[in-house]
C-alpha cells in the first residue's frame, strides 16, 4: 500500500462564470484546479481530481460513480449501511473526529418527525481548503456520499450548506445536483425503489461560526447563525427540532469508496484508531502548497520535508499549525516524532482538526501571527455568550497593542488568563478555538513576545 | 413526578425528574447566580454565570440547562465555580460603562449585586470600551442603553415567546452585538414594559419612571392592580407619599411574572392630580366646602327623601366597602337600584394574555357583596338616562366622562351625591360631594374575575380631609340608625365570611400575599 498521494492545487480563472456569482470584493470568484499528481497510487478522495471535466456526471459515472448509490438503494438496508460505515472506522473529518457510523446510529428510528441529513460545506477554518477542492472539482462524490448518508438515517431531505464565499463551488455543486436530478439519482422513487430523497443546496451568508454544526442549523432554519445550547443534541433535536445528522464534505465524499470496496479495505489503512486517508491543506512558507491525501499515521516531518518540498526558499521552520488556525501551533522539535493521525498529533499537544497545515518559517513574527489569528476570532465571534464575545476582542486588543509597541509586561499573563477563562466555558467550541492558539503562541514563543514588548518593535523582521 | 435525589454542595436534596439544577437549587434555597435564565422564558445559556461543577464531568456545566439525575453531585461553591463566576463578571463588565451614578437600575442591578458577591476586583481592562447607542427609544414606555446591555436576550425572548410580537432582535456580531428593533417595528405591545422588569441590568429602563426616584428610597407595598379584574399582583412603590411605579409581583395563579402596560401606568390617572380634601355642598353659585357632619346629614336627608334612588359603586371599591355600601343602600331604600360600574371592550389577542375586558377590578366581589339589582349596570344606566330616578349616589366613577349623554340625566335629578377623589365632570354636578380615597390609600380585598380573593394594602396616606369609603358608609349607616362599627377591614371581612355564602370560612389573614380561591360555584350574596 503506498503511503499517500499528493496533489497540488493551483488557482485558475474559471470559464463561463455566471455573473451572479461574485465574491465579497465584487471580483469574480476563482476556483481551485488540480494539476500535478505526484504519486501514481490508489486514491480515495482525490481519485477524480485532475481528470478532465471531473465535475461532470458523465466523467464521474464513467469512473464508476454512483455505483455505490445504486448498490445501497437496490440492495442494502439502512442498518447495513450504518454497520458498514461503523466497521470501516471512519471518523468525521470536520475537525472533531467523531465516529461517523456511531453518529448516525444516534438518530432515533421510531421518531414520527422527519429526519434530515445536512452536509456541512461551510469550510471556513483558516488554512483549510480541502472541501473546496472536492466541491469544485468532484462535486458528485460528495453528492453521492450525501445520498448514502441520507439513506442510512432514512432521511428524505438532505441539505448541503455551502459557504457563501464559495461562489464558483456553489455553481459547480448546483450544476452537479441538477445533473443528478435529471439522471434520476435524486428525487422521487430512486431506481424504482420507492425511496424519495430531495437535495437542497443552501448558501451561507458569510459567518465562520456557521461551520459549527448547531450554528449551521440555526442559519439553515432562517435564524441568526448562533450555536445552540446542548443538550439536546442534533441527532434528536436538530434542524427544525427534528433528528439531524451533520457531516463534513470530506466525510461524505469517501463513502462511495467505502461502500464500493468494503469496510475492511478502508479499515486496513491508517493506524489503530485513525483509519483510512485524510486530506491536508498545506499553506504558508512551503515549497509545494496544496491539498494532499495522506494515509493516516504518515510521519508529519517527512510529509512536510519530502512530499511538500520543505520550507520554501531554503528557510528554517519556526512553527507549524497542524489542524487549522484554531489548533495550537507546534515548534519544529515538537513534530519530530509526530504522525498525521488524531492520537499522535494530540499527544504532541495539538489537534489534527481540519487538517489545515499552516507552515511558518523563521522570518515569521509570531506576535503578528498570533494577533492575526486573534483578530480573526474577534471578528468572527458570534457574540452570543459572554466569555467568547468579550474575551476574544479583549485578547485581540492586547495582541494588537503588543504588535504595535504598546505592550506591557503583564500582558502575556493577562492573555493566558483570559484564554483560560474562555476555555471550556462557552456554548460552542469557538471559545476554545480562539483560546487555544492564543495560549500556544505565547507559551511557545514567549521570548519573542517579551522582546517585542521590551523593545516596542518587532525583533524578528527588524 | 418521579423523585430524584441529588447531592447539592454535600447535602441531599430531593427534587423531581426533569427539573433543572438551577431550579432544584433554588427550591432548596441555594441561589445560583444568573442573568439570561428566566423561569418563564426558553433556556438561552448565554451569560455563563450559572456554571457549576458536577462531579465526574470534566467541564463546568450551566445549571439552567442541566437536568438533575439520580445521585448527581452538584458543587455551587467549589474553587472552579467561584473562579468562573469571577471571570464571567469581569467579561460582562469590561465594555460596560459603569455609569451607576446616573443609572436608574442602580440599587436593583444584578451587575452591581453579583459584582459585590462574586468579583470585587479592579478592572484589568484598559484598552478602550466599545461604544454603543445610548438613550435609544424602543417604544412609548421603554428606552434602551446599548452600552449597559449584557446581551442576555431576555427581552428578545419575551417578545418572541410571551407576547409573540417579535419586535426585538440581536444584530451585529461579537462585541458589537446589540439589541435592536426590527425595521419599522416599535416596542408598543400591551406588555412591553415587562422587558424593563426582566432586564437584569440598566439597558432597558422605564421611560415613565426613569430619573424620578432612586430605587432605594422607594417604599414597597404588596397590592393588587386596580386596572382590570384580572387582579394582577403588584408592588406599589412610593416615594414621599406619591406612587412612583407599579412592579409585578409573581403569582403563578394570576399574572405569573407580568403586568400589562395599561395597568402599570394606571396610577397616574387614579392617584395623580389635585385631590378633593373637603366635603362640598351645593348652594347658590355652586359647590362650597362644608363639614363632614353637615355633608353626611345632607346626604342622609337627601337620599331618604328623593326616591327612587340609583346607587352606583366604583369597580375599584373593595369587598369590605361594597359590603357596607350594599347594607347602606338597602337600609336607605328597599326599592333602590344598585350596581357596580362595569363596561366591556374588545381586546386583541396580545391584550388577552393578561387583560380583562373591563376596568373594574372588583366587579365580581362587589356583586358578591350584594351590589347588584340583577338588572346589570347597562340596564341601570339606561333607566337613569330615561329619567326613572329622583336621586343617585355615585361612588368613584366619572359617569359623565364615560358617557356625555348621562350629564343631562344627572342634571335632572333632584339629589345627586358623588363620592370621589378628584373633581371630575360628574363631581361638578353633585349636590353633595364627598372626598374619598383611592385604591393606593386603602386596605381590603378584591375578588378577581376568576374568583380569587386577594389583598389590597395601603401604600400611601390619604390627604387630610378625605375619608375612607368604608368610614363614610358606616357614618351614613349610623345616621340611618344601623349601628355597625368595624374598626378594620379585617373585621368587616370577618362579617363577610359570616354573611356571604361564597366567602364562608375564609380568613382575612390567610389570604396572604398570594390570595385564596373562592369555593367553586361561589358568587351571589346570601
Amino acid at each position: 500500500m503506498p503511503a499517500h498521494v499528493g496533489i497540488q492545487a493551483r488557482v485558475r480563472e474559471p470559464t463561463n462564470l455566471d455573473s451572479r456569482f461574485r465574491g465579497n470584493d465584487g471580483k469574480e470568484d476563482v476556483g481551485l484546479m488540480s494539476t500535478d499528481v505526484f504519486f501514481e497510487m490508489e486514491k480515495l478522495l482525490l481519485r477524480n481530481i485532475g481528470v478532465p471535466d471531473s465535475q461532470t456526471l458523465a466523467t464521474y459515472q464513467s469512473r464508476g460513480g454512483y455505483a455505490s448509490w445504486r448498490k445501497v438503494v437496490e440492495g442494502m438496508k439502512p442498518e447495513q449501511v450504518i454497520d458498514e460505515v461503523k466497521a470501516s472506522g471512519l471518523r468525521g473529518r470536520g475537525g472533531a473526529g467523531f465516529p461517523t457510523g456511531m453518529k448516525w446510529s444516534f438518530v432515533p428510528k421510531d421518531s414520527p418527525k422527519p429526519k434530515y441529513l445536512v452536509c456541512n460545506a461551510d469550510e471556513s477554518e483558516p488554512g483549510t481548503f480541502k472541501d473546496r477542492l472536492l466541491i469544485e472539482q468532484d462535486p458528485h462524490a460528495m453528492i453521492e456520499g450525501t445520498l448514502i448518508a441520507a439513506f442510512a438515517i432514512q432521511s428524505h431531505t438532505a441539505f448541503i450548506y455551502i459557504r457563501g464565499e464559495m461562489v464558483f463551488g456553489t455553481q459547480q455543486l448546483e450544476r452537479a445536483v441538477e445533473e443528478a436530478y435529471q439522471a434520476g439519482l435524486i428525487g422521487k422513487n430512486i431506481f424504482g425503489s420507492g425511496y424519495d430523497l430531495e437535495v437542497i443546496v443552501h448558501r451561507g451568508a458569510g459567518a465562520y461560526i456557521c461551520g459549527e454544526e448547531t450554528a449551521l442549523l440555526s442559519s439553515l432554519e432562517g435564524g441568526r447563525g448562533w450555536p445552540k445550547v446542548k443538550p439536546p443534541f442534533p441527532a434528536t433535536h436538530g434542524l427544525f427540532g427534528c433528528p439531524t445528522v451533520v457531516n463534513n464534505v470530506e466525510t461524505l465524499a469517501v463513502l462511495p469508496w467505502i461502500l464500493e470496496r468494503g469496510a475492511a479495505a478502508y479499515f486496513a489503512m491508517g493506524t489503530e484508531k485513525s483509519k483510512g486517508t485524510k486530506l491536508f491543506s498545506v499553506s504558508g512558507h512551503i515549497t509545494r502548497p496544496g491539498v494532499y491525501e495522506v494515509e493516516m499515521g504518515y510521519p508529519f516531518k517527512k510529509f512536510l520535508e519530502e512530499d511538500c518540498g520543505g520550507v520554501s526558499n531554503g528557510k528554517k521552520l519556526k512553527g507549524v499549525i497542524p489542524g487549522g488556525a484554531s489548533m495550537p501551533v507546534l515548534k519544529p522539535e515538537e513534530i519530530e516524532k509526530v504522525n498525521l493521525d488524531y492520537e499522535s498529533v494530540a499527544a504532541a499537544g495539538s489537534l489534527l482538526g481540519s487538517g489545515g497545515v499552516i507552515v511558518m518559517d523563521e522570518t515569521t513574527c509570531m506576535v503578528r501571527a498570533a494577533w492575526n489569528i486573534a483578530r480573526f476570532y474577534a471578528h468572527e465571534s458570534c457574540g452570543q455568550c459572554s466569555p467568547c464575545r468579550e474575551g476574544c476582542h479583549w485578547m485581540e486588543k492586547i495582541f494588537h497593542r503588543i504588535e504595535y509597541g504598546e505592550g506591557q509586561k503583564s500582558d502575556l499573563d493577562l492573555i493566558l488568563n483570559i484564554a483560560g477563562n474562555i476555555m471550556g466555558n462557552t456554548i460552542c467550541p469557538f471559545g476554545d478555538a480562539a483560546a487555544m492558539p492564543a495560549g500556544a503562541f505565547i507559551r511557545k514563543f514567549r521570548d519573542e513576545f517579551e522582546a517585542h514588548i521590551a523593545e516596542k518593535r518587532c525583533t524578528v523582521r527588524g | 413526578m418521579d423523585p430524584v435525589k441529588i447531592i447539592l454542595d454535600g447535602k441531599e436534596v430531593v427534587t423531581t425528574k426533569g427539573t433543572t439544577v438551577i431550579k432544584a437549587a433554588a427550591d432548596a434555597g441555594v441561589a445560583i447566580p444568573h442573568y439570561c435564565y428566566h423561569p418563564k422564558l426558553s433556556i438561552a445559556g448565554n451569560c455563563r454565570m450559572c456554571l457549576i461543577e458536577i462531579e465526574k464531568m470534566p467541564k463546568l456545566q450551566i445549571a439552567c440547562n442541566t437536568q438533575v439525575a439520580e445521585g448527581m453531585s452538584v458543587l455551587t461553591q467549589s474553587p472552579k465555580v467561584l473562579a468562573v463566576r469571577k471571570a464571567v463578571m469581569e467579561f460582562l463588565l469590561i465594555n460596560h460603562p459603569v455609569d451607576c451614578p446616573i443609572c436608574d437600575q442602580a440599587g436593583e442591578c444584578q451587575l452591581q449585586n453579583y459584582y459585590m458577591e462574586h468579583n470585587r476586583e479592579a478592572s484589568r481592562f484598559e484598552v478602550g470600551k466599545i461604544h454603543d447607542r445610548k438613550k435609544t427609544i424602543f417604544g412609548p414606555n421603554v428606552i434602551f442603553d446599548g452600552e449597559r446591555c449584557i446581551k442576555c436576550t431576555r427581552c428578545v425572548r419575551f417578545c418572541q415567546e410571551i407576547t409573540k410580537t417579535d419586535e426585538l432582535a440581536v444584530v451585529n456580531r461579537g462585541d458589537h452585538s446589540t439589541i435592536a428593533l426590527f425595521d419599522g417595528a416599535v416596542l408598543d405591545n400591551p406588555l412591553s414594559a415587562n422587558v424593563v422588569d426582566i432586564c437584569p441590568v440598566g439597558a432597558l429602563t422605564d421611560r415613565d419612571f426613569r430619573f424620578k426616584v432612586r430605587v432605594w428610597y422607594l417604599e414597597k407595598t404588596p397590592s393588587i392592580c386596580p386596572g382590570c379584574s384580572t387582579g394582577c399582583n403588584i408592588s406599589v412603590e412610593a416615594y414621599q407619599n406619591q406612587i412612583a411605579r407599579f412592579k409585578p409581583r409573581v403569582n403563578e395563579a394570576v399574572n405569573s411574572h407580568w403586568i400589562c402596560d395599561e395597568g402599570r401606568y394606571c396610577f397616574h390617572d387614579l392617584a395623580g392630580g389635585e385631590r378633593l380634601t373637603a366635603p362640598m355642598i351645593r348652594q347658590e353659585g355652586g359647590l362650597v366646602p362644608t363639614t363632614w357632619e353637615q355633608a353626611l346629614q345632607a346626604v342622609y336627608t337627601g337620599l331618604s327623601s328623593a326616591k327612587p334612588l340609583a346607587a352606583i359603586l366604583c369597580g375599584r371599591n373593595t369587598n369590605e366597602e361594597a359590603f357596607l355600601f350594599a347594607k347602606l343602600i338597602k337600609k336607605l331604600s328597599l326599592e333602590a337600584a344598585l350596581e357596580v360600574f362595569y363596561q366591556e371592550r374588545e381586546l386583541t389577542e396580545t391584550q388577552k394574555i393578561l387583560m380583562s375586558p373591563d376596568r373594574a377590578p372588583n366587579f365580581r366581589g362587589a356583586r358578591d357583596m350584594g351590589v347588584s339589582s340583577n338588572g346589570g349596570f347597562d340596564a341601570l344606566m339606561g333607566k337613569l338616562v330615561a329619567g326613572n330616578f329622583s336621586s343617585a349616589y355615585v361612588v368613584g366613577e366619572d359617569l359623565v366622562g364615560f358617557d356625555e349623554k348621562i350629564r343631562a340625566a344627572l342634571q335632572k335629578l333632584s339629589f345627586l351625591v358623588v363620592q370621589d377623589t378628584h373633581m371630575t365632570e360628574t363631581a361638578k354636578l353633585a349636590h353633595v360631594l364627598l372626598p374619598a380615597v383611592h385604591f393606593g390609600e386603602k386596605e381590603g380585598t378584591y375578588t378577581n374575575r376568576k374568583g380569587r380573593v386577594q389583598k389590597l394594602n395601603a401604600a400611601v396616606i390619604p390627604p387630610d380631609g378625605a375619608l375612607q369609603d368604608s368610614e363614610i358608609f358606616m357614618q351614613l349607616l349610623a345616621a340611618a340608625d344601623e349601628a355597625v362599627r368595624y374598626t378594620s377591614p379585617s373585621e368587616i371581612f370577618a362579617a363577610i365570611a359570616r354573611e356571604v355564602t361564597a366567602y364562608q370560612g375564609l380568613d382575612y389573614d390567610s389570604i396572604g400575599e398570594q390570595g385564596v380561591e373562592l369555593r367553586s360555584g361561589g358568587g351571589g350574596a346570601s
